[in-house]
Formats: structure tokens, sequence, C-alpha cells
């Protein structure tokens, strides 16, 4: 495309008082030969705007380059349509706000800001956003619970086509056998009635709702707007083509045959949490033993829970059911003696009114470590616990029943572990973090990574990104319900409702042939340049959403509406054959390659610093906000993942003289704070490689370095980005300078 | 450790004597951190924790009957008063004290004190007959059909020496007032606060009923008591069983007088008093303001504020039966008490209930004070500043 470019300088904001303008616009106009360089005082008013548009107008301009303010902000003031690119060159928060103003290393900072942001706006075109054809705006909803029929619900009342498929013969999931729901309404501390059945009927009234039942999903193939559901039902298959997929097949009971030590199996009158609610709503509630009616009953809260030696984890969920369960026995009557043994009583929120309805009740609460449950030798069961309120071993009297309250397991932990395919013979393996995927025969989806969500912790698909509940490693496939965490009635319809209208966002982005989270409205997307492609399975192996399939020869094969323009395969190929219109290694190389690296009597040593642009770019900007100073051997290139960091880059950077490297990104590690899971991971793996060559080269391997940084870390910064100064000085200037 | 039983029939009969709030409590704790033995060394201190005893009684476990426990509390109410469950702890206690006192198991010390409520209808073991003794040579008139307010002197002021004297100041507070009073005699019956909290409810019955038949024979109305504990169960148990009337702590009637204009105090004190909150006239009858109102007419220069003052006073360990319980030096709730007022400075120590006045006078000569501190009850801070009074 013919590119004709405008380099825009904005003097204000303290940037015209801190550095001379009139030298930026020399290297704009002699050195890079752009037709257009203007300034202006104070370019995102209205009459900056007005130029930059007249300009656009009258100059034919296709790109723009605003030196001014950082790319995080204006970004609704200088949008300029799809087909312009803007290149914007971070002259404030990152030159004069944090460094000493009219001086020489701050010019020559700016200066070489500039150069990088006309370079890659040279370098870049405009993404053309890929639309396949036969685009699928349908939701499919695995699991018809009250998660996935609240899912198939809310999408149908948006004015989604939905696909309901359910493995039962009957829609409801475990609220086939509830009897009553807690309380979700004023005063909170009367149980809820509710009608399963008016809630199916609802349902099926819906004519954007397609309902399977007693059906299984044989495989999922494809991406989203484009996935093929080959379903199988009593023997017929279907096909159904979705554009985003709900997960909400739910958990079940964890298994009590584990709970011998709580009598479980031993004594017939030791029951469970849901095999006593499936008494309450077959309308008999009796001794297992004589089949008489229950005179007298305990509880016991956790158990099999927060155990390691069982379910490692809280249910969320069970303190309640059984304050409920506690109180249908109470509400049937009142002097009915009830013992709820418990380690904590986790009745958060407006549940407290319910916890005290039942003190008044005369339920007896105790708090401890329950240590035997026995038969009395009269027929009856008593519950031995160490209680913690009077500081002694306890015994109750006598009762019927023994209510064992169980924790939830998510239905996505019962498979074996997948195994990605092994690397072909002569290659080494990468040490690439793997994610789990088990086996369980939900989704079965055809993705090289394996045929279900990863499992994180516990077994849940949760990606457990803090700030992005319903995000999986999947792009377009949502779990919801008590399959993605522990959760109770009320949070369900809140879980499933946020999965629905996540699925609704991903193919009304995708149909426009835009990312979604969290490059949303992203155009871009990696193309192969197949020609040069040596197999090697670097980008099918390391991308962290599964993006990449694989072909019986080993060759990638993307799907671009799987991915999120995250790079990684970027900076994973070493034949450097993936890139992005926008984004690409050679761009980034040419950006390295513009810097002015003085020789080495100057003693200016330069220091490239790759930041990322989750949360190194933005703790970057807040240490210019808050006027925090740094040395200013720093030059800046953002980029969407220290994932997509191509060695290449490290190898330009020292050939060109430049004296460190510092990679600045987010926290990997369980408490990840990366946006694209796995990124700033791999580029520490992939910098702990480089140091044998480092050191075959003669160069110091502490030339590069990885740091983890996070918003909240941005007043370290300047000890980061000096320290990092210091100890290059003392090595001393890179010895390719001036080659 | 000994297993214990859980044993719900023995919460029920706790239960229906009185602890209707005992299931309520959710353990929280918070009770027994603000309770004044947290304080304080010494056995009892130990033994006495508040929530482990309403513990043991929602269970209906044995332990809440161990006596240095169970008769420790004073019924001061900082407990109640800052509960988030809204628990009427002081009731728990009773109904506790009761489940065991009604079965006959009274602790030795408190014996003569019951016994003799029951023969003499004071637990002072002051005769009957020598009641209204200390009425001689007052002119107080008897009360009758015409007569506004009847006076009730609690027993301590009717028997003790020190405790007269506040009975005697009244007398001519109102006196001087010009108010309507009148007084019954010796069949009048000691109040039976105290005697209830300490469980005998048998006992609190007796001497109610003969109180309310007495004074409903002679057409009362209105009562003004010298005790806040008095006020304190006219005010809330008599009324159930059949004794409604207007009641009033003299406090509240002196201060009214003093507004309206038919109480003038002349003389100034120029000494530096605080005030003392009983806990049955701040805590369980909120009155605050009128003693201290009272109190600013009569001392020059600004009062002396204690540091726990209002809902956070603290009690002098007389109510619940303690004044009855022997109780070392160093774990006597007054003591802190005296120490709180001279480190904010006063030489006065005024404070208006009989108990509290006792108690204190109490604590500062063990502390060898006497001479440092004078604990004065209001009224006689008031009647030496009625004009013409030395």
């Amino acid at each position: 495309m013919e590119k004709r470019t405008g380099v825009y300088i904005c003097t204000g904001c303290g940037i015209g008082e801190a550095i001379a303008s009139a030298a930026l616009t020399r290297i704009a106009t002699e050195e890079y030969k752009v037709p257009v360089c203007k300034e202006h005082p104070f370019l995102c008013s209205s009459e900056g705007q007005a130029l930059l548009r007249g300009d656009l107008e009258a100059a034919g301009l296709t790109t723009l380059v605003i030196a001014a303010c950082s790319p995080r902000v204006m970004t609704d003031v200088f949008r300029f349509g799809p087909d312009k690119i803007v290149e914007r060159v971070n002259l404030r928060e990152q030159v004069v706000w944090s460094h000493p103003p009219n001086d020489e290393d701050t010019q020559m900072l700016a200066e070489d800001q500039l150069r990088m942001g006309i370079v890659r706006a040279r370098e870049a075109e405009p993404p053309t956003p890929f639309l396949a054809e036969d685009l699928s705006r349908r939701i499919l909803v695995v699991g018809g619970g009250l998660a996935g029929m609240t899912a198939a619900t809310e999408a149908a009342k948006a004015g989604y086509e939905v696909v309901l498929v359910e493995c039962s013969d009957r829609l409801g999931g475990y609220l086939k056998e509830v009897f009553k729901l807690p309380p979700s309404h004023p005063p909170y501390d009367e149980l809820q009635d509710f009608d399963l059945n008016s809630l199916t009927q609802e349902l099926d009234a819906r004519p954007e709702i397609t309902t399977y039942l007693g059906a299984q999903i044989r495989a999922i193939s494809g991406a989203p707007c484009m996935f093929d559901v080959q379903i199988s039902q009593n023997g017929r298959e279907a096909l159904e083509r979705v554009g985003a997929i709900v997960l909400a097949s739910g958990s079940v009971p964890y298994n009590p045959e584990q709970l011998a030590q709580l009598g479980y199996g031993k004594a017939a009158d030791v029951v469970t949490m849901p095999q006593l609610e499936a008494m309450f709503a077959a309308g008999r509630v009796v001794r297992p033993s004589t089949g008489q009616p229950v005179t007298s009953v305990a509880f016991i809260l956790c158990a099999g829970s927060r155990n390691p030696a069982h379910l490692p984890y809280c249910s969320a969920a069970c303190c309640v059911e059984s304050l409920k369960q506690a109180r249908c026995f109470k509400e049937s009557d009142p002097a009915l003696p009830v013992y709820v043994f418990y380690k904590d009583l986790r009745a958060a929120g407006n549940y407290e009114f319910l916890y005290k309805r039942l003190q008044q009740d005369g339920v007896v609460f105790v708090r401890g470590t329950v240590t035997d449950v026995q038969e009395d030798g009269a027929g009856g069961l008593v519950v031995m616990a160490d209680d913690v309120l009077t500081g002694s071993a306890m015994v109750s009297e006598s009762v019927d029943l023994v209510v064992l309250a169980t924790g939830m397991v998510p239905t996505t932990t019962f498979g074996e572990a997948f195994k990605a395919q092994a690397p072909k013979e002569g290659e080494e393996a990468q040490a690439v973090p793997p994610d789990t995927v088990l086996v369980s025969h939900i989704l079965n989806l055809q993705y090289r990574q394996g045929p279900e969500l990863p499992a994180l912790q516990y077994g849940f698909p949760d990606s457990h990104f803090i700030c992005f509940p319903y995000e999986s490693r999947r792009t377009g496939i949502y779990p919801a319900g008590s399959v993605r965490a522990p959760m109770d009635y009320a949070r369900c319809l809140t879980d499933a409702t946020g999965a629905a209208l996540k699925a609704i966002q991903c193919v009304e982005m995708v149909s426009r042939g835009r990312a979604v989270h969290p490059r949303a409205g992203d155009e871009s997307y990696p193309e192969f340049f197949m020609q040069r492609c040596t197999q090697c399975k670097r980008c099918t192996e390391e991308c962290p959403f599964g993006a990449i399939n694989e072909d019986e020869k080993a060759n990638p094969l993307p799907n671009p509406t799987r991915c999120r323009r995250c790079g990684v395969c970027m900076g994973a190929c070493p034949e450097r054959i993936i890139s992005f219109r926008n984004y690409s290694v050679p761009m980034i190389g040419n950006m390295i390659k513009s810097i002015h690296v003085p020789d080495e009597y100057e003693e200016k040593p330069r220091l490239l610093v790759l930041a990322c642009e989750n949360d190194a770019y933005p703790a970057l900007d807040l240490a210019g906000i808050r006027r925090l100073t740094y040395n200013p051997w720093v030059r800046f290139i953002q980029v969407r993942c220290l994932g997509s960091i191509n060695l290449v880059w490290i190898a330009d950077a020292l050939s060109k003289g430049i004296d460190g490297i510092l990679l600045l990104g987010c926290k990997h590690g369980e408490d990840y704070q990366c946006h694209f899971i796995k990124g700033s991971e791999l580029a520490t793996i992939r910098m702990t490689k480089i140091q044998e060559t480092l050191n075959r080269l003669v160069l110091e391997s502490d030339r590069v370095r990885v740091e983890q940084v996070s918003l909240a870390d941005h007043d370290r910064l300047p000890e980061i980005l000096d320290s990092f100064a210091n100890r290059v000085q003392e090595l001393g200037p890179n010895p390719y300078k001036g080659y | 450790m000994e297993l214990k039983n859980v044993s719900l029939e023995m919460r029920d009969y706790i239960v229906e004597m009185g602890a209707e709030t005992i299931n309520w409590c959710m353990q929280c704790g918070l009770c027994t951190n603000l309770c004044p033995w947290r304080l304080f060394p010494g056995e009892t201190s130990q033994r006495f924790n508040i929530r482990h005893m309403q513990r043991l009684g929602q269970m209906g476990m044995e332990g809440f009957e161990e006596e240095i426990a169970l008769f420790a509390c004073s019924t001061c109410r900082m407990c109640q008063t800052n509960c988030p469950r809204g628990v009427k702890i002081i009731e728990n206690v009773r109904a506790l004290r009761s489940s065991i006192v009604g079965g006959g198991m009274v602790p030795p010390h408190l014996r003569p004190t019951l016994g003799s409520a029951h023969a003499h209808g004071n637990p002072w073991s002051g005769p009957r007959e020598k009641r209204t003794a200390w009425q001689e040579g007052l002119n107080i008139p008897p009360f009758g059909p015409e007569t506004e307010y009847f006076l009730f002197v609690c027993c301590h002021s009717c028997y003790d020496g020190r405790s007269i004297k506040i009975a005697k100041s009244l007398v001519a507070l109102l006196q001087h007032a010009g108010v309507s009073f009148g007084v019954i005699g010796p069949e009048e019956s000691c109040c039976g606060e105290s005697m209830r909290k300490l469980g005998d409810e048998e006992l609190f019955q007796k001497l109610a009923q003969s109180n309310i038949q007495l004074f409903n024979r002679r057409g009362v109305q209105k009562i003004i008591t010298t005790s806040p504990h008095c006020l304190w169960t006219f005010v809330n148990e008599y009324p159930e069983l059949g004794g409604d009337w207007e009641v009033v702590h003299y406090t509240t009637l002196l201060n009214q007088l003093r507004q309206e204009g038919r109480l003038t105090l002349g003389r100034e004190h120029d000494k530096r008093v605080a005030f003392h909150d009983p806990c049955y006239l701040g805590r369980h009858s909120s009155i605050f303001e009128a003693p201290r109102e009272l109190l600013a007419d009569v001392v020059r220069g600004e009062p002396v504020v204690l540091e726990r003052e209002r809902e956070a006073s603290l009690c002098c360990a007389g109510g619940g039966g303690r004044i009855w319980a022997e109780v070392p030096v160093g774990e006597r709730f007054g003591e802190m008490r005296i120490k709180d007022a001279l480190a904010a400075g006063a030489d006065v120590l005024a404070t208006s209930c009989p108990y509290c006045v006792n108690m204190l006078t109490d604590a500062c000569k063990s502390l060898e004070q006497q001479d440092s501190l004078a604990i004065v009850e209001l009224s006689e801070l008031l009647v030496s500043a009625l004009p013409g009074k030395a």
C-alpha cells in the first residue's frame, strides 16, 4: 500500500518545555523524509483534532505518528478509521515526566522513541479482519442443570439461538432431587419453594432453544463461530454448527464411600446430604435401618472437605444446604432435636438470617472436630467431637440419623491425563509448562492440545484470571456453574448469566473478525509463511490457547478465531515465519536497529526495555504520572506479551551494540497475572536458553534480564531500571558497538 | 479430658427458668472480653468466662454450676449492652443460678443474706420493726391518699450507718423543694432485685407480692427510689406481677425540680468532682444526664471526666449479689475505680447508688486513699449546697 506518513508532535503537558521539538521535526523530515511534520501545543483539543483530520484529507495521509502522550490514553481521540495506521510515540509519561527537562540525555531518549515510532508506523499495515464462510452466532450449552438452563434461557431472551445438550433424560441436574431452596428474599429466614416443571416448561416454550436430552457430544471441531458439534442421541447422530460454548456440566457429590470413619457404610443410618434431600423431595424421611420416621438428627459439616486426604477445598454451598435441611426438620416438628457439627459455618451475607433463625429454633451448634460416629447400643447413633467452645471432648445425645454434608466434585475431573503428541525423534522436548487436560469425555474437542478445557486447581476448568472470571484457556468456551467453581444456587444463576453474556460477546466479536479478551476488538491475526516452516512444532506446543492444530506431517494449522493475538507463536518460531499485519519480527527488529547507539567513549550506555502491554507498560506510565525518575539510557518498546519476543531481537540488539536488554512482564507462577497465561513464563524459559549462546559469544549473560512487575509495583520501577543500568555499566560497554 | 454429655432436657429446663435467649448466642466471645473480670487477677477471674458459661448452658452440660464462676457475675450489663446478637445475658445468668438455687443449692456465703430477706424483709439481718428508725425526728409524713410520691428507701439506707445519710439528705432536699411525699412503714420489704439476680425466684416472688399488695392497698401511684436497683426492678419486673406505677430515681426528679425552679441550689463547691455512673442507673436505665446536670449546678468549674464513663463505666462490683461476697484485696473492682478517679485528678468521687457508695468507700480505705479522695453520694453533695447549709 502506498503510504503517506504525517508526524505530529504535541508540545502540551510539559513536553514543549522539556525537549527541543525542532530537533524532533528534523529527524522526521530529514532522517525519515516524512512528507508532513507539524507541531501543535494541544493536539487532543478540538483544534488539534481538526488539524489532523484536515491533513488526512488534504494531504492524503494514510499513516499518522502522534508523538504525545501514552498510547493508553486518548484512544478515542486519535482514531481515524480502520484503514489508517496510527502510531503513538510516548513522549510524555515515559520521557518528559520521568526525566529531567532540557537535558541532553532526555533529548536523545525522545529522539530515539520518535525514530522507533516512525519505523513501526512504516512497517505496519492496517489489519483486515479474518472472516470465514458460514459463521454461526448460535450458542451451545453443555449440561441442562440450573446453570445450563439459565444460560440457555438468558441467551434465548437476548435473541440468540441455543443448542442445549443434556446427558440424562430430563432437564434439571441436581435440582431434580431438591426439595426446597435456601432463602432468597427478605427476611431471608424462610425456605423457598420452587417448581422445576415450570422452569423446564418455560425453557421448552422458547423457540430459540433446541434441546437434546439423553444425548452426548461425540466431537467438537473448529473454532469460535465455526464450531461443528457432533451429537449422538439414542443411536442417532446430529450435527450442529455453533459460535460459542457454555460448559455447564456441573458437579457430582463427593463419593461417601471414602467416609467410613464418619460411619458411612458401617451404620445404615449415616446418609449424605444429597441422599437426605432426595428423601425430602420424595416426601418420605425415614431411617434406612428401620423405615421409621426420623425423630432426631445430627449434621456433620465439612465431611470429607477441607482435608488433604479427601477434597482439599471448601465446596461453598454445603453449610447453607445443611442449614436448609435443618430448617426443613424444624418446620415439620419444632421440638425435633437437631445438631449441627461444624468447623466453620459459612453462611455469608443474608444467609446469616437463616443461621440466626435456626439458633432461635433451638438447633444445637457444635464447633469442633468430629472424632467418631458410634452406635449407642440401643439402635441409635451418637456423635463424638472435640468441642472448641467448651475446650473438651463431648458426645451428643442419641440420634436417629446422621447426615454427612459432602462437597462437590466437578464433572471435568473424571478422566486420565491427556498426553500431548510426543516430539519427533531427534528433537528435544520443549520445557513448556504443560496444562493438565483430563479426558472427561464432555466436550471432546478435536484440538491438538487435548479434548477438554485445561483443568487447573483441584480439576476445575477456571482459568484463575484474577480480573476475568468465566474465561477459560480455550477461546469461545466458557465454564459456568458448579463445574467452574463450587457454588450455591443463587451464584449459579448469576454465573450462568455471565457466561451467556461472554458467549454472546464472543460470537458478536468473532463474526466481525475481531478478537475477544484481552485484546478485545483486535482485527489482526497471525499469518504463517508455510514455505519456510520446518515443522518444529514450537508454535503448536507453546500456544497457550490451543489455537493451532497440526496435520499428519506436523505442519501447524492455525485457527484464527481461537487465537487471542498474543504473538507467543511469533516469539517461538525460530524461522520467523509467523507475523501479524501490524506486529512482526522484522518490525521490532527494525525498530531496534533505528536506535542511535553512541560509541563507547561517550559513556552513554543503551538499554533496550521490552515491556508487555498488560502490566509492565502501564506500570511505566504510572511511574511517569507519579513523576518518578530513572536513568535516561532506557529505550522502550511495547510488546503484546513477553511470550511474543523472538530471540532474534536479542541478537539484533546485541549486534547493534546495545549494552543490555530488560524484559518487563507480568507475574507468572501459581498466582499468575500474565494475561496470556504463559507468556512471561515462556520468555523466562527462553532467556535461560540463550544464556549459553551469550556465553559462547563472550557476552555476559547478565546483559539480558527478565523482571516481573505488576501495576502495583510501579514505585519500584526506578530501582529496577537503575539497578539494571548499574549492573550493565559494571560489565562495561558491549564489545560489538560500532560494528 | 473428661467427656461432657449434652443434655437437651437440662437445656430446656434452663430456658424455662428464664434463659430464653441463650440459644441466640453465637459464641463470638465479645462478652468475655468486655467483662470487668478481665481486668483483675486471681482465681475468680480465671474461672469466670461468661461465654463459656453460656455455652455450657446452651448444651445442658455439667460445669456451669461451679460456684466460684456462677456467682461471680455482678450483672453490670457491659456484655449485654454490646452483644451483637442481643442475647439477654443477665437473664441467662439469673436462669442458670435459678436452676441451682431453686434446687436448694445455695452457696454458703449467701445463706444468711437470703435467710434474712425471708425472715426480716431485708438482706442485712436488721429487725423489721427497726426499718424506719432512721426517720426519727425528720417529720416525714406518712403516705396517704393525698400524697403525690411514695418514697421507697433501699434497705441498705435504712440499716447501714453510712448509707442512712443518703436517705436523710434526700428527705431534706425533697422537703426543701416542697415535694409532696410520704413513707409507709416497717411493712415495706426489700424490692428483691438482688435476690432475683441471685436465683432465688421464690423469695423474689414473695417479696414482690408483699410489696405490690401493700403499695396498691395504700393507693401508691408514683414512687421515688434512692437506689437504681430498686428503680430497675420496679420498672422492669414488677409490672407483669401487678405492680404498675410511675417510678423515678431521685436524680431524675430533683433535676426536673431544678429545671422548674422549685429546687434552687445555692452554694458552689470548688472541689474537683468526678461522677461515677452506677451500672443500674446508667447502662441498665439509660440515665446519664440528670446527675451530671445536678452536679454542674453545685460544682464550680469543669467536671472531672473519668475515662470509663457512661456506657463504659466500670462496675463497683456491688450488683448481682456481689456486695455480699468476700473478695481479696487486688481483685476488687472498686479499687480500679478509685485509681481511675485519682488518675483523672479528682478530689471527690460522686455517685448515686448506695451499693456504689459502699463498695467505693471500702475500696478507697483498703487503698489508704481516704485523705486524697472523698466518696460522696450525690444527694449529700446537693444537700450541702442548699442555701443556708454549712
